[in-house]
């Protein structure tokens, strides 16, 4: 479900198949719906960051979104990649969805500690979990701090690909799509062409790659 | 994976299965290394303190 | 990778522990009689002219006068074993052609170690326009560039050209990297830098290129667990300005340097106990060890005193007296 979920948006990041709509993808009745789109996070939405969209979002995909949102709160105790993941879903729904007038959860404090904190395989793996969060406008302060760990994140990339993580490579590829001064020895587009050639089968990564693509221009 | 849309949901089941996905643990490492093929072994007799002759190996840990 | 000023203690355990364990395994580096024409030289011949030429360079540099004297003394039976360079006249007549006696009479040319005979074949063999016909590995065209130098002899080709041919010259991609390239990667720095002495030799983009990208590297092969390519990253590490120093990677490092002193190629030292399979699991990956713990030592100095950019026995590469301790 969620495999079929990143495949549409891989799809309409591309620009191809049927236009985008969440919530004919991923249905307001079916169950795990919630869970999906939780899961998913702010790449649920991530179709509609395009700009000229020919279909806007509608509020059948609100109430998706709204549901997941009140489903899935990050718990006492949840991680730090939750409450950023469950933040990025708010900002996202803020920024991407025209609202119905009625206020959104709010978005829980997330820490940045580790990002100065974390040795860089750590990072990066953590970065990459956070992959859906690398979207025009999402996490700014997040990706100011992640700025200055640049050449660590790309680091990780070297490390992810070598290892064939290809999941990791396109998560924090994606991220260093988005951020300033990436070392252009790292040769981050054709290493996001190769993951994609070697890791595509992974819905996950085909939407990593083609976000890379749509909203920074990286990857060939 | 959540794929299974006909099974009851539990939803503590679910959230924890939702945590997990969101956090996965790192996959192992795959190391495969690139293969020697032909005669290239042959003509190499000696690599003087270079590297050492290639071992096949399709390590997979 | 942090900056940090090594581990001085550590790293010399690291020397000490490697040197004991060569010095106690000279019987299986000693020449076999059909060593220049039936023997594997990759057994025989690699092993002996890897031994010359890093504990010609520890019994050069290391700060330690114990660490050095038992670098000397390999040194020395290494050119015995060669009969005081004999045995180099006669391999270059077996084989005019190969380079890999130049390469070896190199190491022992570069300490003043001289055979008039050998001197005068590579004379005439060098000269060849034969010997000028591109070689297909450009990181071992290096290493015979390099032996040219040594022993005085006019490079066949300009080092910088063929340099910018490498795998460090072309900067790749640094996840598009395989063993075998990771492999060239470390000895184009060796062979520019001349195993370290010289390290002012390495451009400032190359530098860069090194200085981000070694510690994926390094994270990758300490978890494949190949010492050896480890030590070697190690190694160009410290041939870094203002080398940085990785605590974790020298500690696994460390970690799998055996009570013996031996540090295996990969994994873990064969469990047979065949002293045979010991010698050759081990010896590169135990020199290799050595080697790079004495670089990142003097590394560790440097960064203490400040630069020392005029050091004659890092500049020039001699110790007063190095070659009286040649039999």
């Amino acid at each position: 479900m969620i495999a079929d979920a990143a495949t549409g948006v891989a799809l309409a990041l591309r620009g191809e198949g049927d236009p985008y709509a969440l919530s004919g993808m991923l249905r307001h009745e079916d169950a795990l719906t919630p869970a999906a789109v939780r899961v998913l996070g702010a790449d649920a939405l991530a179709p509609y960051a395009v700009e000229h969209r020919a279909a806007p979002a509608g509020v059948d995909d609100e109430a998706v979104v709204r549901q997941a949102l009140m489903a899935y709160p990050p718990g006492d105790g949840a991680s730090e990649v939750s409450l950023w993941s469950y933040r990025g879903l708010v900002e996202a729904a803020h920024a991407f969805l025209p609202g119905d007038g009625r206020p959104w959860p709010p978005a829980p404090e997330a820490g940045t500690a580790w990002v100065g904190d974390s040795p860089w395989p750590k990072l990066s793996h953590r970065v990459s979990q956070l992959a859906a969060l690398a979207l025009p406008g999402l996490a700014s302060g997040l990706a100011e701090q992640l700025a200055a760990r640049t050449d660590d994140l790309s680091r990780g990339f070297v490390r992810a690909v070598r290892r064939r993580d290809w999941l990791q490579a396109a998560g924090v590829g994606r991220w260093l799509a988005r951020l300033p001064d990436v070392p252009g020895t790292l040769g981050l587009d054709s290493g996001l062409a190769f993951v994609h050639q070697m890791g595509g089968a992974d819905p996950r990564v085909a939407l990593h790659v083609a976000a890379a693509r749509r909203f920074y221009g990286r990857g060939g | 994976m959540v794929t299974d849309r006909t099974a009851p949901v539990e939803t503590a089941i679910l959230a924890a299965e939702v945590e997990g996905l969101l956090e996965p643990a790192e996959a192992d490492g795959v190391f495969r290394d690139t293969r020697e093929c032909g005669g290239a072994l042959l003509l190499a007799a000696l690599l003087l303190i270079s590297p050492p002759t290639p071992r096949p190996k399709t390590d997979v840990r | 990778m942090t900056g940090g000023h090594g581990d001085p203690g550590l790293l010399d355990h690291m020397v000490e522990a490697s040197l004991g364990w060569l010095d106690g395994a000279r019987g299986s580096f000693r020449l076999p009689p059909d060593v220049t024409t039936d023997a594997d030289p990759n057994l025989t011949l690699k092993p002996l002219g890897e031994l010359a030429e890093l504990s010609q360079l520890i019994g050069a540099v290391h700060p330690r006068e114990e660490i050095r004297r038992t670098a000397r003394g390999l040194f020395a039976f290494a050119w015995n074993e060669t009969r005081d360079g004999e045995l180099f006249a006669e391999l270059i007549r077996g084989e005019p052609f190969a380079t890999y006696p130049v390469e070896l009479y190199g190491v022992f040319a570069r300490a003043g170690l001289r055979h008039a005979e050998a001197d005068e074949l590579v004379r005439t063999t060098t000269r060849l326009r034969g010997w000028r016909v591109a070689r297909e590995d450009h990181t071992r065209t290096l290493g015979v560039l390099n032996a040219e130098r040594r022993i005085g002899l006019r490079q066949h080709a300009d080092f910088a050209s063929v340099l910018a041919l490498t795998g460090l010259g072309r900067l790749p991609e640094p996840w598009a990297l395989d063993r075998k390239a990771a492999y060239g990667i470390t000895h184009d720095v060796f062979h520019l830098t001349d195993w370290g002495r010289d390290r002012q030799r390495l451009s400032p983009e190359l530098a860069g290129y090194l200085r981000l990208w070694l510690p994926s590297w390094l994270e990758n092969w300490l978890e494949e667990q190949l010492w050896d390519l480890v030590g070697e990253l190690l190694a160009v590490t410290a041939c870094l300005p203002k080398a940085p120093y990785d605590p974790v990677a020298w500690q696994r490092l460390a970690g799998a340097q055996a009570a013996d002193g031996s540090v295996p190629e990969m994994g873990a030292a064969p469990g047979s106990g065949d002293p045979d399979e010991m010698f050759t699991a081990c010896y590169h990956s135990t020199l290799v060890t050595a080697f790079a713990a004495t670089l990142a030592r003097i590394a560790a100095d440097e960064a203490e005193a400040g630069p020392r950019g005029g050091d004659p026995v890092l500049v020039g590469g001699r110790t007063p007296g190095e070659s009286e301790s040649a039999p």
